[in-house]
């Protein structure tokens, strides 16, 4: 076979090369966003995604949104400006969440036990699919970034409302009222984190009463946005195609 | 040469070989917490740990134990480190070995930071229950806001039994009794399995047809829109609203089932209170004070004045935890730490009792191992090079009186 002959005889041996290559790209995509997607999440998110403690109705509701929804804006440009694929958020979301589950169950509790009901990752899917969708029937970045970036942060504390409801129950404990979150972070020792680290349930809304998660989750979502734009022309700038003219090449 | 040459690539081969294997079985256990590591004048100089007791020495998985005793908080606080006006009691242990059941300072619950004043001495308590089996060292430690943790004495702890059943139960203020160790962890899995489920079943939709290539080509030459079916968006029309259907119902089924909750709590704790110490009738000026490297020994030339009633002598000198105490005066029977106590290493060149209105000037030698061991030598090399500490004086009945002593230090290196 020659340098200027195909590498495959047929159709239907193209087609399964083809699938080979679909199937080797997205384990590549999946792994390496699930890596890279991970870390960044982790060094931003941080504490407020690893432990209960955390997950308050005013921070969390706001950060945890706005640092996760830049993988996905990336990954979201590259698939569909490339390939018309809609399943940029999503794919980078169930690699985030996967590893962190691999994290959080494998080092979190089976290296340093601390319990999984402790210690367990934010949920992000409905608003990956959410994104996804809006992409898909828009077919527009700004529509996107604008409906879509609104609809992440709003979604994602109803998201995962019924995972830490149970954790928001009350509780006396020695003559103070703690939630069974709370009680969790002060039970179970972790070292190197001293409460004063915590930040929860700072801020200035106090005349909105209880209800602040909800203004939280609209500034989050504003945030959002904008963010989205940002890494949206990352993931541009990533997949673009550069010819580069010279004598020597 | 060829066969001298494969010769030691073989043999080099089976050294690296044995080398992989000894590297796999020598695995010493990591059991410190970096106590030795902090800079000498800050464990000197911050928070005085004394009077501690360890209840147990060994304790079975699910039964508790205390430590107790007081800390002073050194008015010379030093100026590189924040001062302690929000700090953590924390436990110094290697993760949750134990679940801290509860901690007091001045009998006040402190489940959160507190602010603490400089110069004034207070009691606490941490109350430990015992989760995982081994040989854990258990140390007193103090997060302050802008300085670390500045960790006290370390005692071995044994916990024995299995983890398996150690339980976590509690009460609700809503009347539910919960096992705390597994409490809703069925309800976790759950619904990260659901969303997870969802999710990959949006990615399945795509990824079953062919992606990368014919795509990019169909793109390439235009043609992208043909790539998006009136199906296709039937179908993501169909999993947003799921999506969005799926969030009310369980918002809705989880504010019915769980009426009653309320936000974290968080919040510095002001106005512990500290202990009543007496006054003391002993003040003590420190003349000079000397750093002997090669012995291993600090020397401090101290002028008593006793303005109490009763003679006094001196029997203890505890600074950054480490204990040095005259013998003749007093014998330490709180089973305290072995490596930070120094028995005898208390030597005074004239101890005999300070009668009642005399002031004596007297040649003080702490010496122990315990100065290189725990890198308190290296106070040489900080870049305030005072020590700190506190002396302890006894009358004929056994009455204690605690004196702080703070002054520039000189290394002696011959």
């Amino acid at each position: 076979m020659s340098a200027s002959q195909s590498a495959v005889r047929s159709r239907a041996e193209a087609v399964q090369v083809s699938r080979a290559f679909d199937w080797m790209i997205l384990f590549t995509l999946f792994t390496a966003v699930l890596g890279g997607y991970h870390i960044h999440y982790m060094l931003t998110g941080g504490d407020w995604d690893f432990w209960t403690d955390w997950k308050d109705r005013r921070l969390w509701v706001t950060v945890a949104p706005i640092v996760s929804i830049t993988f996905p804006a990336a990954v979201q440009a590259c698939l569909w400006f490339r390939y018309r694929l809609p399943f940029g958020a999503i794919v980078c979301v169930l690699a985030l969440m996967l590893g962190e589950w691999i994290n959080r169950y494998l080092n979190f509790w089976g290296w340093t036990y601390f319990p999984v009901n402790f210690c367990f990752p934010s949920n992000l899917v409905p608003g990956a699919i959410l994104l996804d969708v809006v992409l898909m029937l828009s077919s527009s970045f700004v529509l996107t970034a604008v409906v879509g970036g609104m609809a992440w942060g709003l979604v994602f504390y109803p998201g995962n409302w019924p995972i830490i409801a149970p954790l928001h129950v009350p509780v006396e404990y020695n003559g103070m009222m703690f939630t069974l979150a709370d009680l969790q972070g002060y039970h179970y020792v972790r070292t190197g984190t001293p409460e004063y680290i915590r930040m929860v349930e700072k801020g200035t809304l106090r005349t909105f009463g209880k209800d602040v998660a909800p203004v939280s989750a609209f500034f989050s979502a504003f945030v959002s946005i904008i963010i989205y734009f940002l890494w949206h022309y990352f993931g541009r700038w990533f997949a673009k195609t550069d010819f580069v003219a010279g004598e020597g090449i | 040469m060829k066969t001298i040459k494969d010769k030691v690539a073989k043999l080099s081969f089976v050294a690296l070989l044995m080398a992989l294997t000894s590297a796999m079985f020598y695995t010493p256990t990591a059991s410190a917490h970096g106590e030795k590591s902090q800079a000498a004048f800050m464990r000197m100089r911050t928070i005085h740990w004394f009077d501690l007791n360890w209840s147990k020495d060994e304790v079975a998985v699910n039964d508790s134990m205390t430590i107790s005793g007081k800390f002073h908080v050194f008015a010379g606080w030093p100026e590189t480190v924040d001062k302690p006006e929000v700090s953590f009691l924390n436990i110094g242990i290697p993760g949750p070995v134990f679940i801290r059941a509860g901690s007091w300072i001045g009998g006040q619950l402190v489940p959160r930071s507190v602010s603490l004043e400089l110069g004034d001495t207070y009691e606490f308590k941490v109350l430990l229950k015992a989760r995982r089996p081994g040989d854990w060292h258990v140390h007193t430690m103090m997060n302050v806001e802008g300085g670390g943790p500045i960790i006290g004495p370390g005692k071995w702890v044994t916990i024995t039994g299995t983890m398996g059943d150690f339980v976590n139960p509690l009460t609700t203020l809503t009347g539910q009794t919960i096992d705390l160790e597994t409490y809703a962890l069925e309800n976790v899995y759950f619904w990260h399995a659901l969303w997870y489920s969802i999710g990959l079943a949006w990615l399945l939709f795509w990824v079953k047809r062919p992606m990368f290539i014919p795509r990019y080509i169909a793109v390439s030459s235009g043609k992208a829109d043909t790539l998006i079916s009136a199906t296709d968006k039937k179908v993501a029309i169909g999993f947003a609203v799921a999506t969005l259907g799926l969030l009310m119902f369980s918002m809705g089924a989880t504010n019915d089932e769980y009426p009653i909750t309320t936000p974290l709590q968080a919040g510095l704790m002001r106005g512990i209170k500290p202990i009543e110490m007496p006054e003391t009738s002993v003040s003590v000026k420190v003349e000079d004070a000397t750093y002997r490297v090669p012995g291993r020994a600090m020397q401090m030339t101290l002028t008593i004045t006793n303005n109490g009633d009763s003679a006094v002598r001196l029997g203890e000198f505890n600074t950054a935890s480490v204990r040095f105490l005259d013998a003749d005066v007093l014998e330490d029977e709180s089973g305290y730490p072995d490596d930070i106590l120094a028995e005898e290493g208390l030597t005074v060149s004239d101890n005999s009792p300070i009668a009642p209105g005399e002031s004596r000037t007297v040649e003080v030698t702490a010496s122990d191992a315990a100065w290189e061991v725990y890198r308190l030598a290296d106070l040489i090399y900080d870049p305030d090079s005072r020590f700190a500490g506190l002396l302890f004086f006894f009358d004929e009945d056994g009455n204690r009186q605690m004196t702080m002593v703070d002054a520039p230090l000189i290394p002696s290196f011959i």
